[in-house]
């Protein structure tokens, strides 16, 4: 009887348990929501771009025409600085020395031309004055002594040679005194133009090269080539800094009370962008916070896909078109930063 | 009539126990395989599954399942947000890397990197810890059976750490994920981290997780992203199965299995079969006293089947519920996860049971038919 009634009812019994477990078992499939809001789409017909927050100015990454030991860095980062205004500066011993070298060869100059320009020296007027006054007395001397024996009428009385050597005398003292007036007009005649022209040429040859030197100081110190903000600064005191375009850029600069942000649009979705066209920008990490952008312009070339990573050795055979929007004046964003974008898409096509 | 028919087959007690148990033994043997069958090849799909939160994958065009990708270029991630109908789409990193055990055991382990700043793809189960923690630099969130491989007979605790691919990660959370199918630790960690963890590869892409929006079915969003982009997309479900098939074409499993099935069909036809035909030439006398006292054919015929159905169905009964009492009791056991009894199988058991006693009673039904009444009470 147990048996007879016994094992169907086990098997109700057992079933029933079966499908109770069956259905306890059997996972609920639900749909989550992910952990943090994903970026999401923010038109019907959109394009989606990664942008990299910039300045306004662009970023000026600021080199140097001389490479150099730094030695003295004048900011920091996050510095704002006023255009012309010192940077970092390299190491000018050797110019400083230089330039001592070629200060001196000025002042050599200038005085060699000071003495030049002075003569004649006033003290040495008179002595030649007193040359040609002597002269004089001496030639007064011979014509009296000339005329004194002239005046003897018996030419017996007088020695013929005497006569003679008087009237030589006198010649003589003529002669000098020419010689001494000659001298004093040109002591006070002072120095010859081209002997002058000469020393203000080579004053100007040493000026010129004081300024070359002192120009090429100039060129050690590093200065903001506009009004901005020190974004990156990569440049310490007792480093060597490299001229020309770097990986790692010495100065990072650029204007920053208007941000702007640099989208890569896909090659293959860049016919379906058009210039002007909206776009909302989400935060990375929280996708709540969006901005709206404002259209700036296209860059017309497309370019190779640069990875953000900032991994120089990745290769990444995508081309990019590259557009730049404006973002809103007061962002809690800062120059660097990626961002997720949505833009209108064109209607036509698809 | 029916009372009769109930009489006659509980009259010989071993005989109904022995219907009842051929049955139930070749119900419990074929459904218990053909749920393991199942479980384990939906194993295959398990890293699909743990994906709760996005419904659609793309990948390259030539992907044939999960295990197996190649990597897609950061661009694809918005030319997949740029197609009408996607709400959002994040990357997800999914490969393989080897960790090393602070005892030195290494082991291959499966590395999923979950968007940075989403975390879609992330278990919600969690044992241990917070996956906040993630977003702090060389951490991971491992899963409960990987933290038994790597500190066997210690309790879970966090903070330990582990060498993957000479990095020195941190586990900051214990979670439970589905059970890879070949069995192997899954770690969690952030995107950016997860491609610093295995090295420079061009590209690490792996995988756009995408959502559609509230308008669009998924299966439609799929075409779409398929004709704007030249990229796979699938379904969650679709690309599960497509894993799922895979495996059963390139691997030997099926067969293992499907002769185990087909054993347990034959032998439960066979045994089930056999004692009901005797059972029935047994009660031939009955039936043909019946017979003589002018009971239809179609009577007898419909009394058998009705022998069979209250047969089978408490066979089946009792088989299904050993099965199940089977997933039930493992149902905490960490190896065996995943592993269950599948609405799908118990009705399939059903159908081949059922098969079964009315092929068993066919063959029976034929002796009562052309049973001369007189036969009786000839002997």
């Amino acid at each position: 009887m147990l048996l007879k009634y016994g094992m169907p009812a086990l098997a109700v019994v057992a079933v029933s348990l079966s499908l109770l477990s069956v259905q306890r078992m059997t996972p609920k499939v639900v749909q989550a929501q992910p952990p943090l809001p994903p970026p999401t789409a923010a038109y019907a017909n959109q394009v989606g771009a990664v942008g990299l927050v910039e300045a306004a100015s662009e970023n000026i990454a600021v080199s140097l025409p001389v490479p150099g030991l730094v030695t003295r860095v004048a900011v920091k980062a996050g510095d704002a600085v006023r255009k012309g205004q010192l940077l970092f500066s390299l190491d000018d011993r050797d110019l400083r020395a230089e330039l001592a070298l070629r200060e001196t060869t000025v002042a050599l100059s200038r005085s060699k031309l000071g003495k030049l320009e002075a003569s004649p020296r006033p003290e040495e007027i008179p002595p030649a004055q007193f040359r040609v006054d002597e002269a004089k007395a001496l030639r007064e001397d011979a014509k009296v002594q000339l005329r004194l024996i002239e005046a003897v009428k018996d030419s017996r009385a007088i020695k013929q040679e005497d006569l003679l050597r008087r009237r030589r005398a006198v010649e003589s003292a003529e002669a000098r005194l020419e010689q001494a007036t000659a001298n004093l007009q040109l002591l006070k005649a002072g120095t010859w133009k081209p002997d002058l022209e000469v020393a203000r040429a080579e004053l100007r040859q040493a000026e010129a090269q004081v300024a070359r030197i002192q120009a090429d100081l100039s060129r050690l110190q590093v200065t903001a080539p506009i009004d901005g903000q020190i974004l990156q600064c990569k440049v310490r005191p007792g480093e060597f800094a490299q001229s020309g375009t770097l990986a790692q850029p010495l100065i990072l600069m650029g204007r920053v009370d208007q941000l702007h942000i640099r989208a890569d649009i896909d090659e293959k979705d860049a016919w379906r962008f058009h210039p002007g066209a909206k776009a909302t920008g989400q935060v990375r990490g929280n996708a709540s916070i969006r901005y709206p952008l404002e259209f700036v312009r296209v860059e017309p070339y497309v370019v190779p896909k640069r990875n953000l990573t900032g991994d120089s050795t990745e290769r990444v055979d995508t081309r990019v078109l590259q557009v730049l929007f404006k973002l809103p004046a007061q962002t809690s964003l800062y120059p660097g930063q990626q961002m997720d974008l949505s833009i209108e898409a064109k209607k036509e096509g698809r | 009539m029916k009372f009769i028919a109930w009489q006659m087959l509980t009259g010989d007690k071993a005989k109904y126990l022995g219907l009842i148990f051929a049955i139930a033994f070749s119900t419990f043997l074929m459904s218990h395989q053909v749920s393991i069958f199942c479980g384990l090849m939906s194993r295959t799909a398990s890293q699909i599954d743990d994906v709760k939160d996005a419904q659609i994958w793309v990948m390259d065009s030539k992907t044939q399942y999960v295990d197996e990708v190649k990597a897609l270029t950061d661009q694809d991630l918005y030319r997949v947000r740029g197609v009408e109908g996607v709400e959002w789409a994040v990357p997800l990193f999914k490969g393989t890397s080897r960790a090393k055990g602070p005892d030195g055991k290494f082991r291959g382990v499966i590395l999923m990197g979950l968007d940075d700043s989403t975390m879609v793809g992330l278990p919600r189960t969690v044992v241990l810890g917070d996956t906040r923690a993630l977003s702090d630099p060389e951490t991971i969130a491992i899963d409960q059976v990987g933290y038994k491989f790597f500190f066997p007979n210690e309790p879970v605790t966090l903070g330990r750490t582990i060498d993957l691919n000479d990095h020195t990660v941190r586990i900051v959370a214990v979670v439970a994920s589905s059970a890879p199918f070949v069995n192997l630790p899954v770690f969690y960690t952030r995107y950016s981290q997860a491609i610093q963890f295995v090295g420079r590869e061009r590209n690490q892409m792996s995988f756009v997780l995408a959502k559609p929006t509230p308008d669009i079915s998924p299966v439609k969003l799929t075409q779409q992203i398929r004709e704007a982009t030249g990229l796979k997309a699938l379904t969650s479900n679709d690309f599960g199965w497509e894993t799922i098939w895979y495996y059963i074409k390139n691997t030997g499993i099926p067969i293992n299995f499907g002769i185990t099935v087909v054993i347990a069909l034959i032998v439960g036809t066979v045994v089930a079969g056999q004692t009901f035909y005797l059972f029935t030439i047994e009660n031939l006398k009955q039936f043909g006293a019946l017979k003589a006292i002018g009971v239809t054919d179609l009577r007898i015929v419909g009394m058998i089947l009705m022998q069979a159905v209250i047969v089978g169905a408490i066979g089946y009964g009792l088989g299904i519920s050993m099965t199940a009492a089977f997933f039930e009791a493992t149902k905490d056991n960490l190896d065996l996860r995943g592993f269950r009894l599948l609405p799908q199988i118990m009705q399939g058991t059903a159908l081949a049971v059922f098969m079964i006693v009315f092929l068993a009673s066919a063959v029976s039904v034929r002796r009562v038919i052309v049973l001369e009444p007189a036969v009786v009470f000839r002997g």
